[in-house]
C-alpha cells in the first residue's frame, strides 16, 4: 500500500504509522504536485525581481555567516555548495534510532513541501519521498544538538541525490522540524498502547490484591469534575465488570485509593504527546518560508522564521517520561503491599478486622519485587527534563533544541515502566494462583496470556530471569503494534 | 465585598482572586445550605473508622518553620475558599454550621503554614494548620476527615500560580516585544502568515500578542539579515509557556470545584434513608503537581531564550549597537555586566525545574503514595522570581538599547518602555547609581505586576 499526500492535512497520526511502522511508501499527489509547481513558480519570480533581497540560504550564506550576501551570479553554484553536496553528518555516538523512526522523520520533512511554501521544486518532495523505498541510513543518538535539526538531518538525507540543487530547493530538506514531528508522532502511538498496558495489568492487582472497588466508582467521574480521570477510571472499571464483592477489603494503601487519579494523570501526558504530534506533523516550519501572493505582496513574501524550533514536543516528552516515573513508584508500591505481612495476611482468629479478606497475599511471591527498586530509580532519574541546552554554537545559532535527550529520556522512563508492570503482573498473577481466585472476567485473557509465559512458580522457580524478560519483551513490542500485552494466549 | 458561594460551581478563579488578593469573606447561600443540610442527613450513621488516638494525632501537626518559611496569608485564605467546594457540594455529609465555622475563618487572621514538612498522603498534614483556629469539641468523626481529607491544598497552591503566571507571561511578551525593538530584529519571524503555517493555538497566542505590542514598527532601521535564533524562536518558546500557563489554569479550574473528600456520601437512588459511603483517592491530586512542574520548566526555558537575548544586545558584533550599550559620550560598562547576572538567575531557574515526583519515602503500608504539590509550588515560584530577574535585565538592556541610538519603540510599548525607565532609567553617565539595588527594584516591581496584573 501506499499513503498519498496532497496537503498537510494528510500528516495525520494514522498515515504516520502506516509509514513509519507499517513500513508504507509515499506517493506525492496530483494536487500537491501542482501546489508545489505553482508555489516555486511564484518563488523564482520573486527571486528574479531582485537578487539582492535577502532570502537566507539563497541570497545569504548560512549560520553565522547569514551576514554575507551571495552576488547573483554566483547564486546557482551557491545552491549546490559542498555543503550540501557533500556529506555533512558529523554525529556519532549512543547508539541509532530504530528505522522505523527514521521513515518517520522523512515522512514528517514532506510536509513542509507539500503546501508550496517550501520554494523547492517537485522533484525535491518526489526524491524524498522515493528514500522510503530503499535503505535507509543510521541517525546516531549522540551529537544532534544544535539549532534546529540540521545535525540530524544530514544524517537523514545521506543518500539523496543533491548535485543538481537549484536556489530554494536545500533549506527546506534540511531547515524546519521533522524530526521533533516523528519523535512526539512515534512516542505518541506507543504510549496510547503502554497506558492501556498499565490499566489492564494494574486492575489485575487491584484483584490480586482484592482491594475495594468504590474508589473507581462511577459517581467519582462527575465528584473530581476532570476528563481524563474520568477516562481512567472508566478504564478500570471496564476491566474489574463483573470482579466478585466476596472477600474484599474494606479499606487498601493509598497506592490502590489514588489509581484514578494517577492514571488521570497520565490520560492527560499522553493526550498532549498526541496533540504535539497532530501539531506538528502538519506544521510547516521551513526556514526561510514562502507565502503565496496576496493583495499586499503580489509576488508573495520570503521571510525568515524560527520554525526549525519545536518548542512543544520536548516538553510534551519530558512530562511523559514524569508519568511513566509516577507510575513505576505507584507499581513498586503495589508489590510492596502484597509482600506487607501487615495489611497482606488474613485476620487473626476471632478477630473482626474487616480491612483484611480470609486470604493473605504475603506468601505469595516470585522474588521479581526486588528488583523493583532499581527501575524506579531509574525511571526517576529519565524523568530529570531537558531544558533548552547551555552550550551557545555560536552568536546567531544561540539556542540549540533538546529533542533528542527528551526522545531518549522518555525510552528509558518507558523501558523502566515495562519493568515495572512485568513484574506486577507476574507478582499478582502467583498471587490469584496461590490464593485459587481467578479476576474479574475481562481480565482472565490477559492473565491467561501473561501465564503463557510466565507460569505461576510452584516448587522450585526454573527461568524465572528469563521469563521475566520475555515478559517486559512483550510489553515493548505490543507498546509498539497495539496488540494485547502479552500477545494472544497460547502464542507465546 | 462578599463572595457567596452556592454550588461548586461558584468555585471560578475569579471568586478565589477575589477571596484571595482583594481579601473578600465568603458566604453560604441559601442553595448551599439546603444541600448540606440534606447531605448531613443522608450520611450514615456509622461514621468513617479510625481511633480517637489517632484523630488527635492529626489535628496536632507541628506548627515549626523547618527552613523555608510559610505561605502567604493570601493562599492560606485560598486554601480555606478551597476547602468549601467540598462541603458546599453535601457529598462531605458536614453540617452546614460547621461548613459556616470555616468561611468564617476568613474574616480573622490567617495561620502560619510552613512550606516545609508537609508532604505526605493527602493534606491533612498541612489542613490541620490552616484549619488550627476551628472549634472542633462537636464535630462527629466523618466531620473531621471531610474537614482535613481531600486536597483543597493543592487547589488553591495551583490556583495562586495560575493567576500569577497569566499576568507573568503577559508582561514577558511585552519585554520580549521591547528586546526586539531594541536589537532591531527583522519582523518576518512574527508574521500572520505563521498562525497557520504552524497551526498551533498557543504559538498564535503568542504571536498575536507580539505583533499587537509591534504594531506600528517600521522597517526603516532593521537589520536587513535574520536576526539570532533567540529572536526568531521568541514565538514558538512563548507558545510554549501559553501551553503551561493554559494548562495550570486547567489544573486550577478543575481542582478548585472537585469534591475531593475521602470520604462521599451519596443518596439512595430508591429514596430511601441514608445512602452508601463511597471512599476513594480523592485527596490526591494529580493534576496540579505535574501542570507546576512544566510550568517551572516553561520559565527556565524563558529565561535562558530572554538571557541569550540580553547576551545578542549586550555584543556589539552581533548587534551592530553602540559597544556596551553606552550613551553617546558616556563612559563606563553600560548594561554589559548584567548579561553575566543574568546567567545566575538562568542557572537558578533550570535548578528550579527540576520536577517534583511522588516523593520516594512511604509513611507507612497504608499511606504509601505522597503528594508532592507543595514541593512543586515552592519550585515554580522560585523559577518565576528567576525570570523575573532575567526579565528585568532584559527590560533594562532593552531601554538602555533604545536610549543610545536615540530610538522609539512601537506605540503600543510606550506604556511599558516607561514602566521600566519609571523604576530603573537608562545609564546616562552623568552620575554614580547603586545599579544592584536599582536592577533589585525593577525585579520586585516585576514580581508585584505578576499578582496585580499591571506593570506600575
Amino acid at each position: 500500500m501506499t499513503v498519498v499526500v496532497n496537503s498537510t492535512d494528510d500528516f495525520t497520526l494514522e498515515n504516520y504509522g502506516r509509514v513509519a511502522t507499517g513500513g508504507e511508501s509515499v506517493a506525492i499527489g496530483p494536487k500537491a504536485a501542482r501546489t508545489m509547481a505553482d508555489g516555486r513558480a511564484n518563488f523564482l519570480r520573486l527571486l528574479e525581481s531582485d537578487r539582492t533581497q535577502f532570502i537566507y540560504g539563497v541570497t545569504s550564506n548560512f549560520g553565522p555567516r547569514a551576514k554575507i550576501t551571495i552576488p547573483p551570479d554566483q547564486q546557482r553554484a551557491h545552491a549546490r555548495a559542498p555543503g550540501f553536496r557533500g556529506n555533512w553528518a558529523r554525529g556519532f555516538g549512543g547508539g541509532y534510532l530504530d528505522e522505523r523512526v527514521v521513515r518517520g522523520i522523512i515522512f514528517a520533512r514532506l510536509a513542509n513541501f507539500v503546501a508550496g511554501n517550501s520554494k523547492a521544486r517537485p522533484v525535491i518532495a518526489e526524491r524524498l519521498a522515493a528514500l522510503l523505498d530503499g535503505p535507509l541510513p543510521p541517525v546516531p543518538f549522540d551529537g544532534e544538538v544544535g539549532a534546529g535539526e540540521v545535525l540530524p538531518m544530514m544524517h537523514v538525507l545521506r543518500s539523496l541525490r543533491r548535485d543538481d540543487l537549484e536556489e530554494g530547493d536545500a533549506n527546506p530538506l534540511a531547515n524546519g522540524s521533522p524530526v521533533s514531528a516523528a519523535f512526539a508522532a512515534d512516542t505518541a502511538l506507543q504510549a496510547g498502547h503502554r497506558l492501556d498496558h498499565a490499566e489492564q495489568i494494574l486492575a489485575l492487582s487491584v484483584e490480586a490484591f482484592g482491594a475495594p472497588l468504590d474508589s473507581y466508582d462511577s459517581v467519582l467521574d462527575d465528584l473530581w469534575g476532570d476528563e481524563d480521570e474520568a477516562s481512567a477510571l472508566a478504564v478500570l472499571r471496564r476491566y474489574l465488570h463483573g470482579a466478585s464483592p466476596e472477600g474484599r477489603r474494606t479499606a487498601a494503601p493509598a497506592s490502590y485509593l489514588v489509581l484514578g487519579r494517577v492514571l488521570g494523570q497520565a490520560h492527560r501526558a499522553v493526550a498532549d504527546v498526541q496533540q504535539a504530534a497532530k501539531v506538528s506533523l502538519r506544521s510547516v516550519t521551513d526556514n526561510p518560508v514562502y507565502v503565496f501572493p496576496d493583495e499586499d505582496h503580489a509576488l508573495g513574501r520570503a521571510f525568515s522564521t524560527g520554525g526549525f524550533h519545536n518548542a512543544m514536543t520536548y516538553p510534551a516528552l519530558n512530562a511523559l517520561a514524569a508519568t511513566w516515573a509516577d507510575l513505576t513508584l505507584l507499581t513498586q508500591r503495589h508489590v510492596t503491599a502484597f509482600r506487607t505481612a501487615a495489611i497482606s495476611a488474613p485476620p487473626a482468629p476471632g478477630s473482626a478486622d474487616s480491612a483484611r479478606p480470609s486470604w493473605s497475599t504475603a506468601d505469595a511471591a516470585t522474588g521479581l519485587g526486588a528488583l523493583l527498586v532499581g527501575l524506579v530509580d531509574e525511571a526517576r532519574a529519565a524523568a530529570m527534563p531537558t531544558l533548552l541546552p547551555a552550550a551557545v554554537n555560536d552568536p546567531q545559532d544561540d539556542v540549540s533544541s533538546p529533542v533528542f535527550s527528551a526522545y531518549r529520556r522518555q525510552a528509558r522512563a518507558a523501558e523502566c515502566l515495562d519493568g515495572a508492570l512485568a513484574i506486577l503482573a507476574a507478582e499478582s498473577s502467583q498471587v490469584l494462583f496461590t490464593c485459587g481466585r481467578d479476576p474479574a472476567p475481562p481480565l482472565q485473557h490477559l492473565l491467561g496470556a501473561l501465564r503463557a509465559i510466565f507460569p505461576p512458580v510452584e516448587g522450585k522457580p526454573r527461568d524465572l530471569e528469563s521469563r521475566a524478560e520475555r515478559l517486559v519483551a512483550a510489553l515493548a513490542q505490543s507498546a509498539v503494534t497495539g496488540s494485547a500485552p502479552f500477545g494472544e494466549r497460547g502464542q507465546q | 465585598m462578599t463572595v457567596v458561594v452556592n454550588t461548586r460551581d461558584d468555585f471560578t478563579l475569579g471568586n478565589f482572586r477575589r477571596v484571595c488578593y482583594e481579601g473578600e469573606s465568603a458566604r453560604l447561600g441559601e442553595k448551599a445550605l439546603r444541600v448540606m443540610t440534606l447531605g448531613a442527613t443522608q450520611k450514615p450513621a456509622t461514621a468513617a473508622p479510625g481511633p480517637q488516638a489517632a484523630r488527635q494525632a492529626r489535628w496536632a501537626a507541628p506548627g515549626v518553620r523547618l527552613a523555608d518559611g510559610y505561605l502567604d496569608a493570601a493562599v492560606v485564605r485560598g486554601i480555606l475558599f478551597a476547602r468549601l467546594a467540598s462541603l458546599v457540594s453535601g457529598y462531605a455529609g458536614v453540617r452546614p454550621a460547621v461548613a459556616e465555622r470555616v468561611a468564617a475563618l476568613l474574616d480573622g487572621p490567617m495561620p502560619r503554614v510552613p512550606l516545609d514538612g508537609q508532604a505526605g498522603t493527602g493534606e491533612s498534614r498541612p489542613m490541620a494548620h490552616v484549619l488550627a483556629g476551628l472549634r472542633r469539641d462537636d464535630l462527629d468523626e466523618g466531620e473531621e476527615n471531610a474537614l482535613l481529607g481531600g486536597a483543597p491544598c493543592s487547589a488553591a497552591l495551583v490556583a495562586d500560580a495560575a493567576i500569577h503566571a497569566r499576568h507573568r507571561l503577559g508582561h514577558a511578551e511585552a519585554i520580549c516585544a521591547l528586546a526586539i525593538e531594541g536589537f532591531r530584529a527583522p519582523l518576518g519571524a512574527y508574521d500572520e502568515a505563521l498562525d497557520g503555517l504552524w497551526g498551533d493555538a498557543h504559538e498564535t497566542a503568542a504571536l498575536r500578542a507580539l505583533r499587537r505590542h509591534l504594531d506600528g514598527a517600521g522597517d526603516g532601521e532593521r537589520r536587513f539579515h535574520q536576526a539570532p535564533v533567540s529572536y526568531r524562536i521568541i514565538p514558538r518558546v512563548l507558545g510554549q509557556v501559553h501551553r503551561g500557563v493554559a494548562a495550570v489554569e486547567k489544573a486550577a479550574a478543575v481542582s478548585l470545584r472537585s469534591v475531593t473528600s475521602d470520604v462521599v456520601y451519596i443518596s439512595d437512588e430508591m429514596g430511601r434513608p441514608g445512602g452508601r459511603a463511597v471512599r476513594s483517592g480523592g485527596y490526591h491530586n494529580g493534576m496540579a503537581y505535574p501542570a507546576l512542574n512544566a510550568l517551572s520548566a516553561a520559565w527556565a526555558d524563558l529565561a535562558l531564550v530572554a538571557e541569550r537575548q540580553v547576551t545578542a544586545l549586550n555584543t556589539a558584533e552581533t548587534s551592530g549597537l553602540p559597544v556596551n550599550l553606552t550613551a553617546p559620550g558616556a563612559s563606563g560598562h553600560g548594561t554589559y555586566a548584567y548579561g553575566w547576572v543574568a546567567n545566575s538567575y538562568v542557572e537558578e531557574a533550570r535548578a528550579a525545574a527540576t520536577p517534583a515526583l511522588l516523593p520516594s519515602v512511604a509513611e507507612d503500608p497504608y499511606a504509601d503514595v505522597s503528594s508532592p504539590t507543595f514541593s512543586a509550588y515552592r519550585r515554580e515560584r522560585r523559577a518565576a522570581e528567576c525570570l523575573d530577574g532575567v526579565m528585568a535585565i532584559l527590560a533594562i538592556v532593552s531601554s538602555q538599547a533604545l536610549f543610545a541610538t536615540g530610538r522609539n519603540p512601537a506605540h503600543p510599548l510606550w506604556p511599558v518602555l516607561s514602566f521600566v525607565r519609571s523604576v530603573f532609567p537608562p545609564i546616562d553617565g552623568t552620575r554614580e547609581r547603586d545599579l544592584s539595588a536599582d536592577g533589585a527594584h525593577l525585579q520586585r516591581a516585576l514580581g508585584a505586576a505578576a499578582r496585580s496584573g499591571e506593570l506600575r
